[in-house]
């Protein structure tokens, strides 16, 4: 223990801190042992202020506000990280793919291109109102929108990496076409595959909020931090803050805590 | 150039049939269905077969999308399934207002984007450098809809400094007559200068969070190039003529130029459909907001003229802007022909 404490300095403290905040989130379902139950209301401690009794205050039917933070980071990540990686998966293929120079690697990025064209944001509504308001929905959205992203990402990569000397040598020592890909190419773009990866989920989270905001995607009663900002919208206005301001602290620290992640891969990978 | 432009232009046909077979795509092979929605839980088989002949919903995918397409060439994009106001109309009555928001966001987000990443690239890998990457990271990592609610919370209700976010107006202001249906535009055509003044402190509250928000977009690409072209040879070559630092930054701000513009334009056309949940947030009522309305009550063809205007317009904006790139940059130039 001892040992890895004295590994932390002053380049790897942001992203330690990051990483506690996220477990926080992911799992704090199970770490915290909550004095009011998430997911039942006290109907008499309507709009209680933070203070005693209730950390971060109750909102307007009586829901306790800190174990619905905590309890829907669960959810919510879970939604950004498997919708995410499921992008990955299925844009590796596909900017492999288009990373040849031939006339189908063209047509699949004009295909794409035109998909961009589109704002993703509103298609994601879309997709989600259309297909069914449930939570598979909502992966698929974030799975629809990410592909094309990380598509062209692996494929000017590729790209690159392609043209470089050690790939001609292999080809003229006569590796195969996979092990070029898994010994060479992998390996030589996986950090800032793994950097953009985490910086979708950022994207995610706050998609997965907007979508939840608008009251579509992860509804009540099971708690989301953006249909808890939604539910504290109005009273921003007549100033009771603590509704929408803890769940939306939330989103900040989780979304900052991912982006921080992705800066220091990046800066790992530079150094090697 | 010429050459350049045409053969941009060519390709806008091509695509804009892509656009459209997208858009109808997108919102008509879907499982979900419409006409449970439109009838209601309690209507009876024959009031949804009813509604299905009404809306055109009771003929095959293939026979839809022609009819579509045929409708589509006479400039006709339907009519709302509820109310059966032409999407055409809405969209034009919405345009503007949300045209209004989106120059007033992008010209606070490219100023304040500029201030923070040039501070940052002026002094670079000193203090305000890390300062202003640190503002940076704090303001990328709140969704936009958050900040719009801290500003509501602060401006609104703490200092009492804005008026109140329920729309472009007071509920007893008198709004302009419409010209263009943009309420700034309007009422500065109208010469109505009052409520120009109204509408531009209500305008405040979403520009700026949207400003604030895009900002950050801006100020990263600024310190990147900035960075990199005070940086530059040319840089160091003005700096051996001993020209003041100063100039030398104007140098490098000429040189930064292209990103910028791109980044500008790719807001611009984003935007339409990016700001529409601030539009629901302060209530602007314009063609996001619409959007939003239209998709949760499932009203297919203003979707889907929704989707295909937002497609148009990010079509238009990208041809308009690689022209303008290639005019301004020889380097570009050079590479397309």
């Amino acid at each position: 223990m001892k040992k890895y404490i004295n590994k932390i300095n002053k380049n790897n403290l942001p992203v330690i801190v990051s990483t506690l905040i996220l477990i926080n989130f992911s799992f704090g379902a199970f770490l915290y042992n909550f004095t009011h139950d998430p997911y039942t209301t006290d109907i008499i401690q309507r709009l209680t202020p933070p203070g005693e009794g209730f950390i971060f205050g109750t909102d307007e039917v009586g829901f306790d506000i800190f174990s619905r933070t905590i309890v829907a980071g669960k959810i919510d990540l879970f939604i950004s990280l498997s919708g995410t990686f499921a992008a990955l998966i299925i844009g590796l293929p596909l900017g492999l793919m288009a990373s040849d120079k031939t006339k189908n690697a063209e047509r699949i990025m004009k295909v794409l291109d035109m998909f961009q064209a589109f704002p993703l944001l509103v298609l994601a509504i879309v997709i989600v109102t259309m297909w069914g308001n449930n939570i598979r929905n909502v992966i698929f959205a974030i799975i629809l929108i990410n592909v094309p992203r990380f598509t062209r990402l692996i494929r000017s990569e590729a790209l690159t990496i392609r043209e470089s000397r050690f790939i001609e040598v292999a080809i003229a020592m006569g590796a195969s076409k996979t092990r070029i890909i898994s010994k060479h190419l992998l390996p030589n773009i996986l950090g800032t595959l793994l950097a953009q990866a985490s910086i979708t989920t950022a994207h995610s989270i706050v998609v997965v909020a907007a979508l939840s905001f608008i009251g579509i995607g992860v509804v009540p009663p099971e708690a989301s931090w953006g249909s808890m900002i939604r539910a504290g919208s109005q009273y921003m206005m007549t100033g009771q803050w603590w509704m929408s301001v803890f769940p939306g602290l939330a989103i900040f620290f989780s979304v900052l805590s991912f982006n921080t992640i992705s800066q220091y891969i990046l800066r790992k990978y530079e150094q090697i | 150039m010429l050459k350049i432009i045409f053969k941009k232009l060519i390709f806008i046909p091509i695509a804009s049939f892509f656009v459209s077979s997208l858009a109808f795509i997108v919102v008509n092979l879907t499982p979900g269905d419409p006409v449970e929605v439109i009838a209601g839980g309690i209507a009876t088989e024959e009031t949804k077969q009813a509604i299905r002949v009404e809306l055109g919903l009771d003929k095959s995918v293939t026979e839809r999308y022609i009819n579509y397409l045929t409708e589509l060439l006479d400039g006709n994009l339907g009519s709302s399934f509820y109310n059966k106001i032409p999407v055409l109309d809405s969209i034009n009555k919405y345009l503007f207002d949300t045209f209004e928001l989106i120059i007033m966001s992008l010209f606070i987000a490219v100023v304040l984007g500029f201030f923070i990443g040039g501070l940052g690239a002026y002094f670079r890998g000193k203090l305000p450098d890390k300062l202003t990457n640190i503002i940076l990271s704090v303001i990328q990592s709140v969704p936009d809809f958050f900040l719009g609610l801290l500003l509501i919370y602060f401006l609104f209700y703490k200092f009492e400094l804005v008026p109140a976010p329920i729309g472009r107006i007071g509920l007893s202001d008198i709004p302009p007559e419409e010209i263009s249906g943009g309420l700034l535009i309007d009422s500065m055509l109208a010469g109505n200068w009052e409520t120009f003044k109204i509408g531009l402190k209500h305008a405040l509250l979403p520009s700026v969070t949207l400003g604030i928000f895009y900002s950050s977009y801006f100020g990263r690409t600024a310190r990147n190039v900035l960075g990199k072209s005070l940086n530059s040879k040319q840089v160091e070559f003005a700096k051996s003529l001993g020209l003041s630092k100063f100039r030398m930054f104007i140098y490098a701000l000429v040189d930064a130029r292209t990103p910028i513009l791109t980044y500008v334009a790719i807001l611009f056309a984003g935007l339409f459909g990016a700001c529409a949940i601030i539009e629901t947030v302060f209530a602007w009522n314009g063609i996001g907001q619409w959007a939003i309305t239209k998709i949760l009550m499932l009203d297919i063809p203003a979707i889907q003229g929704f989707i295909l205007f937002a497609g148009l317009i990010t079509l238009f904006t990208y041809t308009f802007l690689d022209i303008l790139i290639t005019y301004l940059d020889p380097r570009i130039r050079k590479k397309t022909l």
